[in-house]
């Protein structure tokens, strides 16, 4: 075997002592840094600006959109309310009543709750970790870009009296049988969304995970980045059954393949399932980060240490695993077994403790410390208090017969309203105080705050404290009207007055957040005195994220670390200076963040415009059944991602290491587990795999809950194509690993061999597990569609693998990727790990299932 | 050893020391995943309730010693008998070692009480319906 050549590895000491840090940086170095990272950093001007990738931007367009949703999306309600005031009223039709309640609650989840926390993550997360930047902005970008898009669709169709009326979670057969392309852009523009989400999660999770700053071990990161990974995970665990679902939702409207219906040996209880296994976490999906802001507001609040931080990250981790275990919760009338029901209220009650742990931490930390009473902490008060409320209603609520009493009431339309606005709508506003000397460099006003408060604490227990009674008197959620014999009418009609009082209450917040903040005096640096390294931003402001990536050994660095901003500022820490005018920013180790290497991070583009331009054509089309344009827009999407990747990631670097001050030197390059690619593609692919393995859950279920599945004398798959299928696939993923490790050993040669045969046999494989199926006619029972959709789903992948493999292979040729520097095949190797496992369970279930079912 | 497989190695300790917090809450799925799979498969086939209850009762004392086996890992990793420190808040690798000890602890006892909750109904409930 030859001697590999190895890239090199970080050099000099580290960590820093404290010897070398009292080390005094020149004035002319100072200036010399300055320039440089100002150079690299520059926001593009005029109509550029919507170039921009840096989180600074891009979070912020992304919280003033999600905003702006929320605001349409609470208009929407406010129509209802008005319609709902009186008995009998005619204020809105049935059919748009049902249009304006479907796309309130859609619009509120999946264009507000998820899409601010990403929001607010992508803004914040660099600033907590004294990184420049995110590890991939330009992924951010395309987030938000494709967040927009879709958002402006679904919001859209109502413009067009086209909206979705089923409800904000779809139930079939109603939403599958129902007229126009309601439930069609539902489908598809918030699949198109949840795709935006998940780059975003697995973007905040690589984050947390390996841009933390020198120093920052996992036992003194700020709270918000534990809480931050651990909803990243769940957002990997949770959309991709929804996306699953939505697949098989989308192929029964488009092409009549019976998942949901019963007639041809369907079950509209599958997509239950799948809803609310991504239902149930969602909720604390959007409430633990707003609860991470609570946790970064508190300390500051009561000017000492969190008390209780272990308590806290249990609780993050011990909330995220539960909430899995609580989705039949929402299903309970729907005649599963006692016994299951028995387990899912057991595990529903279970998870108030962790739940109410970081509360009790939170109230501990206020008892102690010397509280200075602020305005976001105002806003927080107002939210524990009414999340507690929720919360009680939510035990009550978890217990079966109580349940079934006011399932589909107002009990449950207070109920989730208290949750939502005291777990996620008061601590995202704390969070609009508290950071906005952060993010705009002006304070809001105290005045115009404590009124906006006042007004929306007020108006929201007016509005929702009376429908628990209105929901106990017997009130059904979604009916347009009710007789006046009913005797809603007074509550209904104080619920409505209270929504308008919640309406001035926002439209105080919004005046004071956008009205002209030019006359106001430049702001204290720290105004709150936190001790979290956010707070040593520049005022005025500049938009290299830190000026130096400093050395972190507490939790509360500004407090606790003696002259930190000071050193800082004079560029005496980390990645001091640009020399090449190139983004970069250190990627440190998981655990122990000890610096691994120097990233370089892309700057402004329009391909991330085009990417999403076209990748929302591709999702949009097809609501129209316009099929040709929207894979001539898929096509297009690949190429424009292809080219992004090709010119900006992975290109073998100038010079092999950098020199980012302290006498520490890092190399420009990594490849494998240690760069924040690999990461990505791991976090993306598990995400990828519980989005299969929810197929796979499908055909068991239907297995468990159908006595005619498979239906008698049913055809199967060709059990020959299945192995030659498998048999292909392998061999593509043997040969993706043999052309990765000849390739690191020098033999450039064969193993771009290996990955030209490679595609040849995984094009083979697709073409055999497709040839295995086509005697199935997927329209005439859910067992052949089920074959057909893991059949798709897995040649869809294939298809993207082959790309990927070509890629590689034109790397190879083109000088791009070499024997040292070949992060790409490496990343493209743990995606055939993940599709290997993928073809080869599809084929176990094509192939030898009917078998043993049989 | 080469530079390169000591990395390697010193990774994989490291990684599996933030994996470790999350056995715990991993034993609870599992065994919730197997009560919910295994009463959903002998309730719609009219299968014996009592084998089941037994089934899951045994599989239940399994989770919990596990569970609490991994608590005293945790327990003894945290090791705040013997340095009495509650807080780990500084940058060192013994209060980081400590910390994951301390919250693997708390995840071990949150879970071992979610284990307990979810075998309740199977102890209480007789019957399918």
């Amino acid at each position: 075997m030859n001697e590999r050549e190895h890239l090199p590895v970080a050099t000099g000491p580290y960590p820093p002592t404290e010897e070398m840090l009292a080390v005094p940086v020149s004035q002319e170095e100072q200036e010399r840094g300055k320039a440089e990272l100002r150079a690299a950093w520059k926001t593009p001007e005029g109509w550029r600006y919507f170039s921009a990738v840096n989180n600074t931007e891009v979070g912020v367009w992304y919280c003033l959109t999600a905003f702006a949703f929320m605001l349409i999306a609470g208009l929407l309600a406010l129509a209802i309310r008005v319609q709902l005031a009186f008995p009998d009223n005619t204020f809105l039709d049935a059919d748009r009543f049902n249009q304006f309640f479907t796309m309130h609650g859609s619009a509120m989840m999946f264009l507000f709750a998820v899409p601010m926390f990403e929001a607010i993550s992508i803004l914040l997360l660099p600033a907590f970790c004294g990184a420049r930047d995110m590890p991939f902005p330009r992924l951010s970008a395309f987030g938000y870009w494709c967040f927009l898009i879709g958002g402006c669709f679904v919001l859209g169709s109502l413009i067009f009296d086209a909206g979705p009326k089923a409800g904000w979670f779809m139930y079939p057969p109603l939403a599958t049988k129902e007229e126009g392309i309601g439930p069609d852009v539902w489908l598809l523009g918030l699949s198109f969304i949840e795709v935006a989400s998940i780059a975003a999660a697995v973007e905040l999770i690589v984050g947390s995970l390996k841009c933390r700053p020198p120093g920052m071990r996992v036992n003194i990161m700020p709270l918000y980045a534990w809480y931050v990974m651990v909803v990243g995970g769940m957002i990997l665990f949770a959309f991709p059954p929804l996306i699953a679902g939505d697949f098989l939702f989308e192929l029964e409207r488009s092409f009549d393949w019976p998942f949901f219906d019963p007639t041809r040996g369907g079950d509209p209880v599958l997509w239950q399932h799948l809803f609310w296994i991504f239902g149930h976490p969602e909720v604390y999906i959007v409430f633990l980060p707003s609860i991470a802001i609570a946790a970064m507001i508190v300390p500051t609040v009561a000017q000492r240490p969190i008390v209780g931080y272990s308590w806290i990250v249990l609780s993050a981790v011990g909330t995220g695993f539960l909430s899995f275990g609580l989705w039949v919760h929402h299903m309970f009338t729907t005649g599963l077994p006692q016994l299951s029901l028995g387990f899912f209220s057991a595990a529903s009650e279970a998870v108030v403790i962790p739940t109410g742990i970081q509360l009790f931490a939170f109230v501990a930390t206020l008892m102690v410390g010397r509280v200075k009473m602020s305005l976001p902490m105002l806003w927080i008060a107002g939210a524990l208090a009414i999340f507690v409320a929720g919360g009680l209603t939510g035990v009550m609520l978890a217990i079966v017969p109580f349940n079934w009493q006011v399932h589909d009431t107002y009990f449950i339309v207070a109920h989730l309203h208290y949750t939502l606005f005291g777990g996620m709508v008061f601590p995202v506003i704390a969070g609009v105080y508290y950071f906005y000397p952060f993010f705009r460099k002006k304070l809001l006003s105290e005045t115009l705050g404590r009124w906006a408060f006042w007004l929306i604490f007020t108006g929201f227990n007016v509005t929702f404290l009376p429908m628990h009674l209105t929901g106990l008197r017997g009130m059904p959620r979604r009916i347009f009207t009710y007789p006046e014999s009913a005797g809603w009418g007074t509550l209904n009609m104080i619920s409505t007055v209270g929504a308008f009082v919640i309406a001035a209450g926002f439209a105080v917040f919004v005046y004071d957040l956008l009205r002209s903040k030019k006359n106001q005096p430049q702001i204290p640096r720290n105004p709150w005195g936190a001790g979290t390294l956010e707070f040593s931003h520049d005022v005025p402001d500049e938009a290299w994220g830190v000026r130096s990536i400093p050395h972190v050994t507490s939790r509360y660095p500004l407090w606790e670390q003696d002259k930190i901003v000071e050193r800082m500022d004079a560029g005496r820490y980390y990645l001091p200076d640009a020399r090449d005018h190139q983004r970069e920013t250190i990627v440190t180790s998981v655990i122990d963040a000890k610096p691994v290497y120097v990233q370089r991070v892309t700057g402004p583009a329009w391909i991330t415009l085009w990417a999403a331009g076209f990748t929302g054509g591709a999702f949009i089309f097809p609501t129209f059944h316009m099929y040709a344009p929207a894979i001539v827009c898929g096509a297009f999407a690949i190429v424009c991602v292809l080219y992004w990747l090709w010119t900006a990631t992975a290109r073998p670097p100038k010079d092999q290491m950098r020199d980012v001050g302290l006498g520490l030197r890092l190399p420009t390059y990594a490849s494998g587990p240690d760069s924040v690619g690999w990461w990505a593609v791991w976090i993306t692919m598990l995400g990828d795999a519980t989005a299969y393995a929810s197929l796979v859950f499908g055909f068991f279920f239907y297995w468990t809950a159908r006595p005619d599945f498979p239906p008698e004398g049913a055809a199967h798959p060709t059990g020959l194509w299945v192995a030659c299928a498998a048999a292909a696939l392998f061999l593509t993923w043997a040969l993706t690993v043999t052309a990765r490790e000849v390739n690191r050993r020098g033999g450039v040669a064969l193993a771009r061999g290996a990955l030209l045969v490679a595609m040849a046999a995984a094009a083979g494989g697709a073409a055999s597990l497709a040839a295995s199926v086509t005697a199935l006619d997927p329209t005439t029972h859910v067992y052949p569609a089920i074959m057909w959709a893991l059949m798709v789903w897995v040649v869809v992948h294939v298809g993207a693998g082959v790309i990927m493999l070509g890629y590689c292979l034109a790397g190879s040729l083109f000088g791009k990727l070499t024997s040292l520097y070949d992060a790409d095949l490496q990343n493209v190797t743990l995606f055939w790990h993940f599709l290997v496992l993928e073809a080869l369970v599809t084929a176990a279930v094509l192939g030898l299932v009917p078998g043993w079912l049989a | 050893m080469t530079n390169r497989q000591q990395e390697v190695r010193e990774f994989r300790d490291e990684a599996l020391s933030l994996w470790r917090i999350t056995f715990g809450p991993v034993i609870w799925a599992t065994h919730f995943v197997a009560c919910y799979g295994l009463t959903s498969l002998i309730c719609a086939t009219d299968g014996q309730v009592d084998e089941l209850r037994l089934g899951i009762g045994i599989g239940t004392l399994v989770a919990l010693v596990g569970i609490a086996w991994l608590g005293w890992q945790a327990w003894r990793q945290w090791d705040v008998l013997h340095n009495r420190d509650w807080e780990n808040d500084s940058g060192t690798s013994q209060d980081r070692h400590q910390f994951l000890g301390h919250a693997a602890f708390l995840l071990a006892i949150i879970s071992f009480i979610g284990v307990s909750y979810v075998s309740l109904p199977a102890l209480l409930i007789g019957t399918c319906q």
